[in-house]
């Protein structure tokens, strides 16, 4: 039944659906197949990746007006992987009622990848008193879609003495109401201070933003003109570019530049022969000192402690 | 000079004008993945900037943070960019990694092998 192509196209507007409504967490099973709707799932689940992660740095950068619900999926479990307890966001989450998840272990939500994983991971850390790891898990809800994430799994001991106990626990994050039931009540407004300027920006101004972004990744190497004249030649002003860029990117014209060049720098380190003196010119430093300060600030190593 | 190597998720093949790697059937290329793919490349390469001929037919998955790492880190030393594909999956992932991901280095993708070398020829010349 799971080939039939209804089913599979079943499953791709329930997907959109959950994204219509502002849920980005979801995913769809890929499969190996080599046809239109197989394509179409692969591209839909990218593109979800992508307005995922736009969304949540939009959040956090400029969220003077986006509400943002946290959902958590948090459940306990015994020793043997059977579920004691589970949120209202669980359930939600995964699309069942309480009572179909409570007394059955949770492997049987998992797809069979993730159940692999759990089996073979988790007896390893049932053999400590207490342990404490992060596991990339991925949950199969009442519909066929793949909830993945990394999951925070705290093994404890309970206090009455029956044992040890799982703490599963993860979060997602979904713009407005999200779920018809079991609503997050609490929903977490980011603001970052008064202070910060607003610009209202056009499709053209964004789009001339996107290029400045692209363009400062093209150009690593190359010395960054001033913010003034970047304006001019793209066709805008100062204030628009400065203020738009970090309203966009949710970061500095500057410090964006810098950050790129210290990925290029380590990215040389890690897998070239070149000196560090080489590689300092090569992504664009003036000095070595402010290099290897921002760097090692960055990544908490300095440069030639990584290279060693 | 002929050179190969192979990890858990592609074969490469080094003559000293093209870099050909082939990316196995995997079930996902995550982070890990694309950080080990991009890191036996340019040890492979040793500094020299070649054209690369990217054999992605068997590929289904790829997260975010994995093209996010291939378009930028994964970026270094290469002189133009060829996909071999296999239409319509991986047809549609290399359309997608080309518009989400702009860059200066020439790519395209192909069917064919031989039109993606000519390609590949015609960018580094």
């Amino acid at each position: 039944m799971e080939n039939n192509d209804d089913f599979r196209v079943k499953r791709i507007k329930k997907m959109l659906l959950e994204m219509a409504k502002g849920n980005f967490f979801y995913t769809l099973e890929p499969s190996d197949r080599n046809d239109n709707i197989a394509s179409l799932v692969v591209m839909l689940n990218m593109v979800s990746e992508e307005i995922r992660a736009a969304f949540i740095h939009q959040g956090f950068a400029n969220a003077h007006t986006t509400p943002q619900c946290i959902i958590q999926l948090s459940l306990i479990l015994d020793d043997r992987g059977q579920i004691e307890l589970v949120t209202n966001g669980t359930c939600s989450l995964l699309s069942y009622l309480p009572k179909d998840l409570i007394g059955k272990p949770i492997t049987e939500f998992m797809t069979e990848k993730s159940r692999e994983r759990w089996t073979k991971k988790l007896s390893k850390y049932l053999k400590r008193e207490r342990s404490e790891t992060v596991l990339f898990l991925e949950f199969l809800t009442n519909e066929g879609l793949v909830l993945a994430k990394d999951c925070q799994l705290s093994v404890y001991q309970a206090l009455d003495g029956s044992g040890q106990k799982i703490l599963l626990n993860t979060v997602f994050f979904s713009k407005g109401e999200p779920f018809e039931t079991g609503l997050p009540k609490k929903t977490l407004k980011v603001t970052k201070g008064t202070k910060e300027h607003k610009v209202t920006l056009t499709p053209k101004d964004i789009q001339i933003i996107r290029g400045v972004h692209d363009a400062i990744i093209n150009n690593l190497d190359k010395d960054l003109p001033s913010l003034k004249e970047l304006a001019h030649q793209e066709g805008t002003n100062e204030y628009k570019l400065k203020y738009g860029f970090k309203q966009v990117y949710g970061t500095t014209i500057f410090r964006f530049l810098i950050q790129e060049r210290l990925r290029m720098a380590r990215t040389l380190i890690l897998h070239s022969t070149h000196t560090i003196k080489q590689i300092v010119q090569m992504t664009g430093f003036k000095s070595k000192t402010h290099f290897s300060r921002a760097f090692k600030d960055k990544y908490g190593r300095s440069p030639s402690e990584l290279r060693s | 000079m002929k050179r190969t190597h192979e990890n858990n998720y592609a074969v490469y093949l080094l003559t000293h004008e093209l870099m050909h790697v082939i990316y196995k059937k995997v079930p996902l290329i995550d982070l890990k993945a694309a950080q080990l793919i991009v890191q036996d490349r340019m040890y492979l390469q040793e500094g020299k900037e070649m054209p690369v001929l990217c054999d992605i037919r068997d590929v289904r998955t790829i997260n975010k943070a994995a093209r996010d790492y291939l378009a930028r880190e994964g970026s270094l030393w290469i002189k133009a960019l060829a996909f071999l594909i296999d239409p319509p999956v991986t047809d549609d992932l290399s359309i997608f990694y080309m518009d989400t991901n702009p860059s200066k280095i020439p790519t395209a993708s192909f069917v064919s092998k031989s039109e993606a070398l000519a390609f590949l020829a015609k960018h580094t010349s």
